[in-house]
């Protein structure tokens, strides 16, 4: 049987291997498919928990929803590092620090 | 012309007094115009006028009168101003008049020619007018005032020429001694005021005077006011020890010496003492005399052998206030106040004599170009020749000093040593030491004023010139100098030249001696004394006319007498240098230790701030700039965090909420 | 405005009339202070024309004489009451002779800025300024208004001495301003100290009035400085002794005392001629009026007990003083120390608490202010002839300078007390008034009178010795012909000032009742005050 515990330590994996990539990936690409991932995780608990809402399935419609937006999110993503990319001539975010105070 | 004749003794003893003061005044004024010395002059004749005939006539042997001006008051007491006309007092007067009026004469000629002589006339005038106030003071504060003005003008006389380096030296050291005196004295008012409330000297000293009305708790007391005005006394007296300035103060003008270091001034003490003489008691009686006859003794033995003839008169001059001194202290002051008047008359004439001689011999040492002392008798000799007027005048009041019969000094003399021996009769014992050393002192006197005569005027003139241009001195200077002569003779005192007790000045007190009368002394002492003195002539002829003289010049007894015995050596290095050596260890103590406190106290202060500084930039300051530093290194290290790297932030963001949800877990 | 105001603000419109005159026309300044001062000594001539001796003033408002009252600041504290300060003036038989005395000085001290040429304006400026301080300290009878004068004289006699001075003048400034503050500073915590243990009897609110702090019956029973119920004391002394204590070193610096008298040479001889004079005619006397006014009148129970310190420091500083003079060699030194010998008597008198020494104190005083003046400002003269004042450098000056030494050694005879002089009947008061003392029960003996009157003797020591050092004898002078040019003899402003100053000492030594007679009642009723607790 599986039991909604093991949906959740799936995602829990791919939010961490989605925040490992966030943090640690020295290419903006990899960074976006980091925040893909960590999107996934989410739509996989959304898909998950929509166990629980069979009236309306909430949750179903609620992850269809996320991945319109991830995807939309991606070509947006793309776009911003296409962007970076020309004016830094690099996409690794580590020599992007016009945050630095 | 009943106005005048009618004026009273107070008025015109007011006007002797103020005529001088006057004197001085315009003098002052008029400065170097007033030169001749006519204005002094004129004061002192007036002044003697109207004391002989206003005064002295009126109340001598007569009524006493007395003034009394309120001068000032203090708290409850009144001090007051007063004239005290007695037999003592007019006396006094009279006779300090009669000595400045032929002193002035004589100074018109002696002093002639001086670049300061307009100085000098004021300083006498100012000295004429400070004596005859003492005279009659009624107060002893006033008396007080006078005794130092005395002082003050014996200071400026003395060192007249203020050039000569002596000449300071000499009226800074009399004015000095006399401020001891001037102490005493002060002390003792001060005594007197205390115990009587009062200073005026008949309520006082009078028949209903408190001195015999109140009775004193403190006999201590009165003995000390007793001899604080007997130390006034020896100072202005030049009692031994303090008389070393008389010697000293022989660097005035001769003239000057004659009027106030010799006849008056210096009698003011005994003067003084016969004013306030209810006051002894018996012990202070006995310091009185034996004090007096230490001096008496010791300024004989100075006087044998001292070379300036002026020193020698000035010794003298101590010897017989020791006299004096001693016939107070036996009770018997109005035999003190008689030797007084004689020895005034006397040892002025001598001084005026002695002036002549020396205003020769400078002449001659200025003729020359000499380097001799102008008053040194060993230059001179033999003058007997040359001023033979001058020499039997002077001659006179040497016989005088020496207690001759005929003179005036024979009649005072007497009438001391002989009430000191039925004095000392009476109390027997050791007393009778004191007349003893006075017979031997008299005899002293007429051996050295026998030396004098005998070294000026006999033998030959012992210095070397080609022509001794020396001649008498004139008529402005002889005439009071016969006048003196005349004084020092005994019919001016007395008709009976044997008897002091028929002497018109002894008949004008009435002195109650503790001792009887023992008739025996009256003729053997006369007798041998003047025995003695004849004898004393004798040898002093023979050793220095005929010049056997057989005493070794430089034995140890001659240098001491002609070093005063060391005195003023003794003085210099104890008194003098004690009180620089103090002074400058007190200047020292002041500038080490009291200013180096103060200093040392600003320096520990400038230290203290100093490490006050320290404290403040290293710990107050340092705590706060390490604060600040932390802070700085705080900031520094959270500024890390900035650095501008997306994943960075996140990852803080990250673990911060994940340290929010472990704690969230654990609570 | 009194007469009394009039005498203080003048010298202040005469500070705004330089200030305000361009320095173009600085030559005016010292007409401007001298007419300024001229007019102050008319008005205290005619203060003292006017005054009735037969008033005693000292604790009894009746007593003072032309006096003024104005509130000057009243503020409400809350619980503490309300602050209460006057505007109160005054004067009685102390402060009148002390006032004519302070305007004389004054005058004398303009005459002898004469030739002041560094910076006229600031100069007579601060000279004005000094006028009213000095002026007001001795009008003043509220504690606080005395206490503003008090402290207003320091800055300009700092500036004065530190500015115009000698070469060691800011040495001397910044001592002589150290030593007065330190006593000044701790005078307040006594003033304030007095303020909470007095009431005014008519209003009930604390007073800094000095008359009701003479009155025992105005002060809080238990208070610091009360009478009755009094258990406070500092390291063991009782609060009214330590408050007399500390009044009085305050005041004794100014006289000043051994061994706190180390100022005043140094002050003296840096300062220039003008600022000695003031210093030694007026500012010593401050001293002595202060403990006659405020020590002894404030708390007499404690002056009673502590007169035998007194008149012992009186001694030792007379001796003390007289002995330094003896070792000096700078003719102005000598006459600095000679200052703390003469005012030991005054300080020996005040403590001998008999009519005569109180009164002799007085008058020493008054000898000692117009005596130091004249003698100050000859040491002046010399000193601006040939810059020097060395003692050995000069010999037989009254060959040159026959009319400066008669001036010199008639200041001389009457400074070591020749009778005529003030300083006779001053010192002479004080030793016979002192003397007594034992036998009126003041608890002075007899032996201090007599070793005090050893500096009568020393005084004759040091003055005759330097007589005979400088003026006597062959002219002999260090500078040669070139200094014996330059000391040409009195001009006629010198004498012009001179002589009133020692013809005054000489009138008050033949008529001493001028002096005695307006204090006299004054004296005898702060006896009075002191009586009961001896």
């Amino acid at each position: 049987m599986i039991s909604i515990t093991h949906f959740l330590v799936v995602s829990a994996i791919i939010f961490s291997i989605g925040l490992y990539a966030i943090i640690a990936k020295r290419n903006a690409i990899m960074i976006l498919v980091g925040i893909e991932l960590i999107i996934n995780a989410a739509i996989l608990n959304f898909v998950a928990f929509g166990r629980y809402d069979k009236l309306n399935y909430g949750g179903q419609v609620f992850a269809l929803f996320a991945i319109v937006l991830a995807a939309a999110a991606v070509a947006v993503g793309l776009a911003i590092i296409l962007a970076v990319y020309r004016k830094y001539k690099t996409i690794n975010p580590d020599n992007i620090t016009d945050l630095q105070d | 012309m009943t106005a005048i004749a009618n004026i009273s003794p107070i008025t015109a003893a007011i006007w002797v007094v103020l005529l001088p003061l006057l004197a001085f005044l315009i003098q002052a004024i008029l400065g170097k115009r007033a030169k001749s010395g006519n204005i002094a002059l004129i004061a002192i004749i007036l002044s003697t006028l109207l004391s002989g005939v206003f005064v002295f006539a009126e109340i001598w042997k007569g009524i006493p009168r007395s003034v009394t001006y309120p001068w000032f008051t203090i708290g409850i007491s009144t001090f007051t101003v007063g004239v005290l006309l007695n037999n003592l007092t007019v006396l006094m007067q009279l006779l300090v008049c009669i000595i400045a009026l032929p002193v002035h004469i004589y100074s018109r000629a002696y002093m002639k020619g001086d670049p300061g002589i307009h100085r000098y006339w004021m300083y006498l005038s100012l000295f004429c007018f400070a004596m005859l106030g003492l005279s009659i003071s009624k107060n002893l504060f006033m008396m007080y005032i006078f005794w130092e003005l005395v002082g003050f003008a014996s200071y400026l006389l003395i060192g007249f020429w203020f050039t000569k380096e002596s000449a300071v030296q000499a009226n800074k050291k009399a004015f000095i001694v006399n401020r001891i005196g001037d102490l005493g004295f002060l002390i003792g008012i001060a005594i007197l005021f205390s115990v009587y409330g009062t200073l005026d000297l008949v309520e006082l000293f009078g028949k209903e005077g408190r001195f015999l009305q109140t009775l004193v708790d403190q006999p201590g007391l009165i003995t000390a006011a007793g001899l604080c005005f007997f130390l006034g006394a020896m100072a202005k007296s030049a009692q031994f020890p303090l008389h070393v300035w008389l010697p000293d103060a022989m660097e005035g003008p001769t003239a000057v010496s004659s009027l106030i270091h010799a006849a008056t001034m210096v009698a003011a003490g005994v003067f003084l003492l016969s004013a306030v003489f209810p006051l002894f008691n018996a012990q202070v009686l006995l310091v009185i005399a034996l004090i007096g006859v230490i001096t008496a003794a010791s300024a004989a033995f100075f006087a044998l052998t001292q070379t300036d003839i002026k020193k020698i008169l000035a010794f003298s001059t101590i010897s017989q206030l020791g006299f004096m001194m001693v016939a107070i202290g036996i009770g018997a002051w109005d035999a003190a106040m008689f030797h007084l008047v004689t020895h005034a008359f006397f040892k002025c004439l001598l001084f005026l004599g002695a002036g002549a001689v020396i205003h020769e011999m400078a002449h001659l040492k200025d003729s020359h170009n000499l380097q001799i002392d102008p008053q040194n008798i060993q230059q001179m000799g033999g003058l007997k020749a040359y001023m033979p007027k001058t020499f039997i005048l002077m001659a006179i009041a040497s016989l005088s000093l020496a207690g001759f019969p005929l003179t005036s000094g024979f009649l005072s003399k007497d009438a001391i040593l002989i009430s000191t021996y039925e004095w000392a009769i009476h109390h027997g014992g050791g007393y009778l030491l004191i007349p003893i050393v006075m017979t031997i002192v008299s005899i002293l006197t007429a051996f050295y004023i026998g030396r004098l005569i005998f070294k000026v005027f006999f033998g030959k003139f012992r210095t070397a010139v080609p022509q001794v241009s020396i001649h008498e001195a004139g008529n402005s200077m002889l005439l009071p100098m016969a006048f003196l002569a005349i004084c020092s003779l005994f019919f001016i005192f007395s008709w009976n030249p044997i008897s002091y007790h028929h002497a018109g000045v002894f008949q004008g007190f009435h002195v109650a001696y503790s001792f009887h009368e023992i008739h025996s002394l009256h003729i053997i002492i006369p007798i041998g004394l003047s025995l003695a003195a004849c004898i004393a002539w004798f040898i002093g002829w023979k050793w220095y006319v005929k010049q056997q003289y057989p005493l070794q010049a430089d034995s140890t007894l001659m240098r001491f007498s002609y070093n005063q015995g060391y005195i003023n050596t003794f003085y210099q290095l104890t008194v003098v240098e004690g009180s620089l050596r103090l002074a400058k260890a007190a200047y020292w103590f002041d500038k080490t230790i009291i200013d180096g406190l103060v200093n040392g106290l600003g320096r520990f202060t400038r230290m203290l701030s100093q490490v006050s500084a320290w404290i403040d930039t290293y710990l107050v300051d340092g705590l706060i700039n390490s604060l600040a530093g932390a802070a700085y290194y705080l900031g520094h290290l959270l500024r890390w965090v900035q650095n501008g790297r997306l994943q960075n932030y996140l990852g803080f963001a990250f673990t911060v909420l994940l340290i929010g949800i472990i704690y969230l877990i654990f609570t | 405005m009194g007469l009394l105001s009039l005498l203080i603000f003048l010298p202040l419109l005469a500070l705004a009339g330089i200030l305000l005159i361009p320095s173009r026309y600085q030559q005016s300044y010292k007409y401007v202070a001298l007419v300024i001062t001229l007019v102050q000594l008319g008005l205290s001539g005619y203060l003292y024309t006017q005054f009735n001796p037969n008033l005693a003033g000292i604790n009894q408002l009746s007593g003072y004489q032309f006096v003024e009252v104005l509130p000057w600041i009243r503020l409400d504290l809350g619980a503490i009451g309300k602050l209460e300060i006057d505007y109160f003036l005054g004067v009685d038989g102390f402060s009148l002779p002390l006032l004519l005395l302070s305007a004389f000085v004054m005058l004398m001290a303009v005459g002898a800025s004469w030739n002041i040429s560094k910076s006229r304006k600031g100069y007579f400026a601060l000279l004005m300024l000094l006028n009213t301080a000095v002026m007001g300290i001795f009008c003043a009878l509220d504690f606080f208004l005395f206490y503003v004068f008090y402290e207003v004289m320091l800055l300009p006699l700092y500036f004065l001495i530190g500015i115009w001075g000698g070469e060691r003048r800011e040495y001397a400034a910044i001592k002589f301003f150290l030593y007065t503050l330190f006593g000044s500073v701790f005078m307040l915590l006594i003033i304030v100290g007095l303020y909470f243990s007095v009431l005014n009897p008519h209003t009930g609110a604390h007073t800094f009035n000095m008359l009701y702090m003479m009155n025992p019956d105005n002060y809080i029973d238990g208070s610091f400085f009360g009478y009755i119920n009094n258990s406070f004391d500092v390291f063991g002394i009782p609060a009214r002794m330590i408050g007399f204590i500390v009044l009085f070193i305050a005041f004794a610096i100014k006289i000043p005392i051994v061994p706190l008298h180390t100022w005043l040479p140094d002050a003296h001889v840096e300062a220039p001629t003008p600022v000695s004079i003031i210093l030694a005619g007026i500012l010593l006397k401050i001293g002595g009026y202060g403990i006659i006014r405020i020590c002894i009148a404030i708390f007499p129970d404690a002056a009673a007990e502590a007169n035998w310190w007194l008149a012992l420091i009186g001694v030792i500083s007379i001796l003390y003083g007289a002995f330094n003079a003896l070792a000096q060699t700078d003719l102005k030194r000598l006459i600095a120390y000679s200052s703390v010998s003469h005012m030991g008597f005054v300080l020996l008198g005040i403590s001998a608490l008999t009519a005569e020494s109180l009164s002799g104190a007085m008058f020493q005083m008054l000898s000692h202010g117009f005596l130091s003046a004249a003698l100050f400002f000859l040491v002046g003269v010399l000193y601006d002839r040939v810059h020097d004042r060395y003692i050995y450098n000069f010999r037989g000056i009254a060959g040159i300078m026959p009319k400066y030494t008669a001036y010199v050694a008639i200041a001389f005879f009457a400074s070591l007390g020749l009778p005529g002089f003030s300083a006779f009947i001053g010192e002479a008061f004080v030793i016979i008034g002192t003397f007594n003392a034992e036998s009126v029960g003041t608890g002075i003996p007899r032996w201090m009178a007599i070793f005090g009157s050893l500096g009568i003797l020393l005084s004759a020591a040091y003055f005759l010795w330097t007589l005979q050092r400088m003026f006597f004898g062959e002219t002999r002078l260090k500078g040669g012909e070139t200094w014996a040019v330059a000391m040409n003899d009195l001009t006629v402003r010198e004498q012009l000032i001179l002589f009133p100053a020692l013809a005054l000492a000489l009138l008050l030594g033949i008529m001493p009742s001028l002096a005695f007679e307006p204090m006299n009642n004054a004296v005898l009723g702060l006896l009075k005050l002191v009586e009961n607790y001896l």
